[in-house]
């Protein structure tokens, strides 16, 4: 572990980290001395992270969390509660769904359904049930925050995957209003639209290695970036008294492939 | 594409109705005013039912409006929203995400569909409807110009050939408030 202490003994959820990017940002957090809880769909994924957090001398216990479904977001927040008392950052991060597709056949149930209920209407849920704990954990000076993990693609839209843009946009215009109606709590809310080394970015380079080179040769810096060093040094950014005058923005996290914020 | 003419107008709000009252018949755009509800819900009332109202069932009507548009052989499509999505809005937290999402669906389909040549364009005549003191201001200085706000020249522009190479944009014509 390093010396970084800036989220000592705060506690943090961080959905859909059982991989991926989620997994990266809460590796980040639990360095930077954070109890973690790894909020992850399935425990085979989420202990095996949990367990390597602590072997190295970080905090991080898994609640296994379906964040479609409201009532196992609830759990989680009431476990994490429970079990070590307050709640100081939600980061989420979990997301299901992005079969490509053409738009004008496009079938609510097979394009669409996942993709809204875990990225915007999960948003407005994980917001609504922390949003108690993250307001005491401000009036404690411990922070309150709320991190929402979006896309480059929320932005500019796709013509690969057109259902996927709108529903990664909707969490940064969730982030802008609720960073106004948050604003006299003290909680900041903030969102990082990354493009990282996920899983299922690695699993896309394998099937296709052009992939990979063409990103490359598009992104200003050359490479894809680290779900840890990269994106989770954002996070821990915008989970830290770093940034607590930073509130309604994006982060894109992207070596600089898109530009036009 | 062999273009219908006749404009045609998808919403149930009273800025829909106008323009359906005052768009000419020749104007070839499909219009489609997206149903913000106006009322100021705290994301603390955000429960399931209140999302599936607020956000689920006018965003799947958004994706709906903009198949049939296609379906229906258009090839200018106007999707009108309040600049919500962009400035955000406080106890809008939902009503800005569905705001902010059909803006950029348009823009995946202005991606997408120009195999087909359809142009797809959002235009955001201000914030009608919502509720200024509740939200907050749209922007930090005052609005450019005063008086009333009139898209129907703009959108008639946008379905004319001066308009051909126009796509994928949002254009807000708002008086100059929010920039």
């Amino acid at each position: 572990m390093t010396a970084d202490s800036r989220l000592a003994d705060r506690v943090v959820i961080v959905t859909g980290a059982g991989q991926g990017v989620g997994e990266g940002i809460a590796r980040r957090l639990a360095e930077a001395g954070a109890v973690v809880v790894i909020a992850a769909r399935r425990a085979v994924t989420g202990e095996p992270v949990a367990e390597s957090i602590r072997a190295t001398g970080g905090r991080a216990v898994c609640i296994e969390t379906d964040v479609a479904d409201t009532s196992s977001v609830a759990g989680c927040v009431a476990e994490t509660t429970k079990r070590f008392g307050r709640l100081d950052v939600m980061v989420h991060n979990a997301f299901n769904g992005g079969i490509p597709h053409r738009l004008e056949d496009a079938v609510i149930d097979k394009h669409w359904t996942s993709m809204s209920r875990t990225a915007a209407w999960a948003s407005l849920t994980c917001a609504r049930l922390s949003e108690p704990h993250l307001a005491e954990s401000s009036r404690r000076g411990a922070g309150g925050r709320l991190i929402l993990v979006t896309s480059p693609s929320g932005v500019e839209g796709s013509a690969n995957i057109p259902l996927y843009s709108p529903a990664k946009a909707a969490q940064r215009a969730i982030a802008k209003s609720l960073a106004r109606e948050w604003g006299p709590l003290g909680i900041t809310v903030n969102c990082i639209a990354p493009v990282a080394g996920s899983p299922a970015l690695m699993t896309a380079f394998d099937r296709n290695p052009s992939l990979k080179s063409a990103i490359e040769a598009r992104t200003p810096l050359g490479r894809v970036g680290d779900i840890t060093d990269d994106i989770g040094s954002v996070a821990l950014f915008l989970a830290s008294d770093d940034s607590s005058y930073v509130t309604g923005q994006t982060v894109v996290c992207d070596g600089g492939s898109f530009l036009g914020l | 594409m062999n273009a219908p003419s006749g404009s045609h107008v998808r919403g149930d709000c009273s800025l829909a109705e106008r323009l359906r009252a005052r768009l000419a018949p020749s104007t070839r755009a499909s219009v489609i005013v997206v149903d913000v509800d106006p009322t100021p819900t705290p994301v603390g009332d955000l429960d399931d039912a209140a999302i599936e109202r607020l956000w689920e069932r006018p965003m799947q009507s958004v994706i709906g409006a903009l198949q049939e548009a296609h379906r229906g052989g258009r090839d200018r499509i106007v999707v009108v929203v309040p600049t919500l999505g962009q400035s955000g809005g406080a106890s809008y937290a939902a009503q800005s995400a569905l705001a902010e999402a059909a803006r950029v669906l348009v823009k995946s389909a202005a991606r997408q569909w120009s195999d087909r040549s359809v142009n797809a364009v959002v235009l955001e005549p201000g914030e009608w409807g919502i509720d200024s003191s509740v939200s907050g201001p749209v922007s930090i200085a005052p609005r450019a110009r005063s008086g009333a706000v009139d898209p129907v020249p703009l959108i008639e522009w946008l379905s004319g050939s001066g308009a051909a190479d126009v796509t994928g944009q949002t254009i807000v014509c708002d008086g100059g408030q929010w920039m």
